[in-house]
């Protein structure tokens, strides 16, 4: 018995222990440490990216173009949307989280293919290596778009280049997705049916559907574009023959789908905080687990409205309006179904809580702009404005970054074995919260009065709301920076987290903080239900309230 | 923990999976979604194909039937041939013959190496004739008369003359268009058949005359797509020899039996996935269009 006890002294065996050197990170095929560079390396990304858009909103601080000239302007926001989308929103919840936590949460020991998982991360430095030497080359400045004829024949930057780094990027991507499908089809632990799954799970599998279906094409549509600037054959140029809109109509098929790779996930994080930290059974999970398969089935069919006024046919237009108001239904569900899972349940105030609610508002609002965009009449008069602009942003980082930042706090202590400061984490969550809404919010003003995006100048009567949102962003700024300081901070200082801080019955709650290398001691045996928070839970009460004690 | 993974000494099992069945499955399931993957990309390229041969068909039947239907067809027979060879490779790791495993991969191998020296054969004729659409990637010549590989100066002027073919002078490499088309368009527009991008893009806006420079454009982009989706198509038949390559050093080495097959399975899946690739690709390519005027 004395034996025992010393050894729960000592540090348990973890992923993190398991070897120090270089290699031992580098060549390893764990899950949760290919997750960790990920983290990294995502993080890197996130900051530069972020510079880019300090950029941006210094220039738009006044109305003529001051800070950049018009073509440096160019270049800037378009490194900003590439970065961002490529490099950051796509990979950030399924490379990191994802990575991280489905393993764990279905009871495997990894998942599927571990070295196909290690290639992937290695594939996604490759790519993001590339993007990032074009773009200190000279960079690119056709937006992240890269509408022909412009990036095929009249542009004179390093399309080709960043076309490549995407190109192989997009493989990261793909391969991620068959993994993550592959475990949760045949990895589950025995009695972990389909309806036991967290919720976060269920967003992954559709989301992986959306990688695997829409990557390749966008593949294909970028090859198109850099053999066309190599060869020049004219497939996208309407003087001999060729037609842009067929490239719109690719990249748009792979596009618009993509901004469901990138807001999936974070729904799939915040069924997991709204319905733990409520501590109830979440509301109408079989509705909230079809609709993240539905949003992955319809996104498929609404690329058109991205080409009302691009030359597509009215017709087309017609019945690709339609099919985006379908879309709000499923996205709508999940918003429903949250805030029914708030209503009587025994809701707590934890960081990740209120980065969940805070997702909530600005979901909400994003989404509903979006049915706005999606109206044809209603688009002719937005499009290309501000409107569009803070529409995306309210749902990119409105609902992306809210549920990643959540997802990240929540399970940090899972990760890393710590516990960070709840204090600050309170205040960050909420700087963000006031600092978004501040930026963006007046551009939604802006797009209706008729402010263009992608333009350095303005006239002169629209400043006062570009002043509030650079404001804004300054505020934003400071509320993403706060978590890597007390982030960083509580991996040294940070006082050791229980296995269960929060007393949750989870999979991933039941193994130690940090977990050990296979995951669990032993494989487990799921005999409970998803969110189950009853007595027969099979939860050792006891035993985590004994261990919360200590902390 | 040990303890946990008494399967661990399985031969070919991975730690990741607790039996072989399950790694089995995984693999499958691994091979059929990468191969979802490749038909949304090959999709993308079928796309363009679609959407540019129903604007302009005839220049798409004239650029077609320059193509030689022997010779895709030939490499058609060769892939199913091999489709045959790869099963059995299949059928045979089932039944743990080594020999037999052996002698199946050897011979698709050699069935995948015809196909591309078919291809190479077509290429190189393409190349001869300035039907490669890049600029400067094709032959370079200012004599009058290029003879094929495979054919002797005097057969070659034969043909041209028969064919009533312009000859082929070349200095910059550049694509062109030799092989007439103007009966064609004229033949379609006397029936109505012309597309409405048609009754555009292959005649003179001012004079209205047909322009052959302006259907030597629509002819150059069929050559693109051909070039674009056989290209790939190629690609994935060299990678497909890779993986045979590797499969013929596992499968002498004797690692294949009854338990432990997944390998070949997944090997064959991606090899026959190629095969149907180019099932679609020979009609669209050679067939299609064909005989719109004999």
């Amino acid at each position: 018995m004395e034996k025992v006890e010393v050894r729960a002294e000592q540090t348990k065996p973890n992923y993190l222990n398991n070897g120090y050197s270089v290699w031992s990170w580098l060549f390893t095929k764990d899950h949760k440490r290919i997750a960790i560079m990920y983290l990294i390396s995502i993080s890197v990304i996130f900051l530069i990216g972020g510079i880019y858009a300090a950029g941006i909103r210094l220039e738009l601080l006044t109305p003529q173009s001051d800070l950049f000239e018009t073509g440096t302007y160019n270049k800037v926001f378009t490194h900003h949307g590439i970065i961002m989308v490529f490099l950051f929103l796509i990979p950030a919840i399924p490379a990191v989280l994802g990575n991280f936590l489905i393993p764990i949460m279905i009871g495997a020991r990894d998942l599927a293919f571990p070295r196909i998982n290690l290639l992937s991360l290695y594939i996604y430095w490759l790519g993001s290596a590339i993007i990032l030497w074009a773009l200190l080359q000279g960079g690119v400045d056709t937006g992240w778009t890269f509408y022909t004829p412009y990036s095929t024949t009249f542009s004179n930057t390093y399309v080709v280049a960043t076309g490549l780094g995407i190109f192989i990027n997009g493989f990261s991507s793909i391969l991620t997705g068959l993994n993550f499908i592959v475990t949760i089809h045949t990895m589950r632990a025995p009695g972990m049916t389909w309806f036991r799954l967290p919720l976060f799970v269920w967003a992954h599998y559709a989301t992986s559907l959306v990688m695997i279906l829409g990557t390749p094409v966008v593949a294909i549509t970028i090859l198109l574009v850099a053999l066309e600037r190599i060869a020049r054959i004219g497939i996208f140029d309407p003087t001999i023959g060729g037609d842009p809109i067929l490239f719109q109509h690719l990249f748009w098929f792979y596009s618009h789908p993509a901004v469901y790779i990138m807001i999936l996930p974070s729904m799939g994080v915040i069924s997991e905080l709204i319905s733990n930290f409520s501590r109830k059974r979440i509301f109408g999970y079989e509705f909230i687990a079809f609709s993240s398969i539905a949003i992955a089935v319809f996104g498929f069919l609404v690329w058109g409205h991205h080409m009302f006024v691009s030359g597509q046919s009215i017709y087309a237009g017609l019945v690709f309006s339609i099919l985006t108001m379908i879309v709000a239904v499923p996205s709508a569900i999940k918003v429903f179904n949250w805030t029914a899972t708030l209503y009587k349940g025994q809701v707590s105030y934890d960081t990740p809580m209120l980065y969940a609610l805070g997702f909530i508002g600005l979901f909400l609002i994003g989404g509903l702009t979006g049915l706005f965009l999606g109206a044809m009449g209603m688009n002719v008069h937005l499009t290309d404005t501000y409107f569009v602009v803070a529409h995306f942003h309210y749902v990119m980082v409105g609902g992306t970054v809210l549920g990643y930042l959540g997802g990240l706090h929540y399970w940090w202590p899972k990760m890393t074995g710590k516990l960070y400061s709840e204090f600050w984490g309170k205040i960050s969550a909420m700087l963000v919260f006031i600092g978004f809404n501040l930026t963006f919010f007046p551009q939604f003003i802006l797009g209706y009065m008729g402010m263009p995006r992608r333009y350095a100048a303005y006239p002169p009567e629209l400043q006062v709301l570009n002043i509030f949102s650079t404001a804004g962003a300054s505020v934003l700024g400071v509320g993403l920076l706060l978590p890597v300081i007390y982030l960083v901070h509580s991996l040294v200082w940070g006082k050791k987290a229980p296995d269960n801080p929060w007393l949750l019955p989870g999979l991933e709650w039941r193994t130690s903080s940090p977990p050990p290398t296979e995951n669990f001691e032993q494989t487990p045996v799921v005999t409970w239900e998803a969110y189950d928070f009853s007595d027969e839970n099979g939860l050792d009460v006891e035993k985590v309230k004994k261990e919360l004690a200590t902390v | 923990m040990a303890d946990t993974h008494k399967t661990h000494h399985v031969k070919g099992l991975q730690h990741q999976f607790d039996d072989m069945q399950q790694q089995q499955e995984s693999a499958t399931i691994g091979m059929w979604m990468f191969l979802v993957q490749e038909i949304m990309f090959f999709g993308g390229l079928f796309t363009a194909y679609l959407v540019y041969r129903s604007r302009y068909p005839m220049a798409f039947a004239a650029g077609s039937n320059h193509l030689d239907a022997f010779w895709g067809g030939l490499n058609t027979l060769v892939l199913i041939v091999s489709s045959l060879t790869m099963a059995l490779t299949v059928y045979y790791a089932q039944k743990s013959n080594r020999a037999m495993q052996v002698v199946m991969i050897l011979l698709t191998m050699f069935f995948g190496l015809v196909f591309l020296g078919v291809k190479v054969i077509e290429y190189s004729d393409k190349y001869n004739h300035g039907l490669i659409p890049v600029t400067g990637w094709n032959k370079k010549t200012s004599k009058q008369v290029v003879a094929l590989p495979f054919e002797t100066k005097a057969e070659a002027k034969e043909t041209h003359d028969s064919h009533k073919e312009k000859p082929y002078v070349n200095p910059n490499g550049d694509f062109q268009w030799n092989y007439g088309g103007e009966d064609l368009v004229m033949l379609a527009k006397e029936k109505g058949w012309l597309t409405e991008a048609e009754k555009i893009g292959y005649f003179d806006p001012i004079t209205k005359e047909f322009d052959p420079k302006r259907f030597e454009n629509k002819v150059r982009i069929f050559y693109w797509l051909y070039f674009a989706m056989t290209g790939l198509h190629a690609l994935h038949m060299v990678v497909g020899i890779i993986i045979m390559t590797w499969l013929l050093w596992k499968a002498w080495q004797g690692s294949f039996s009854a338990e432990y097959y997944s390998p070949v399975e997944i090997s064959g899946l991606y090899w026959h996935f190629v095969d149907i690739v180019w099932i679609f690709l020979f009609p669209l390519l050679y067939l299609l269009g064909r005989h719109f005027l004999h």
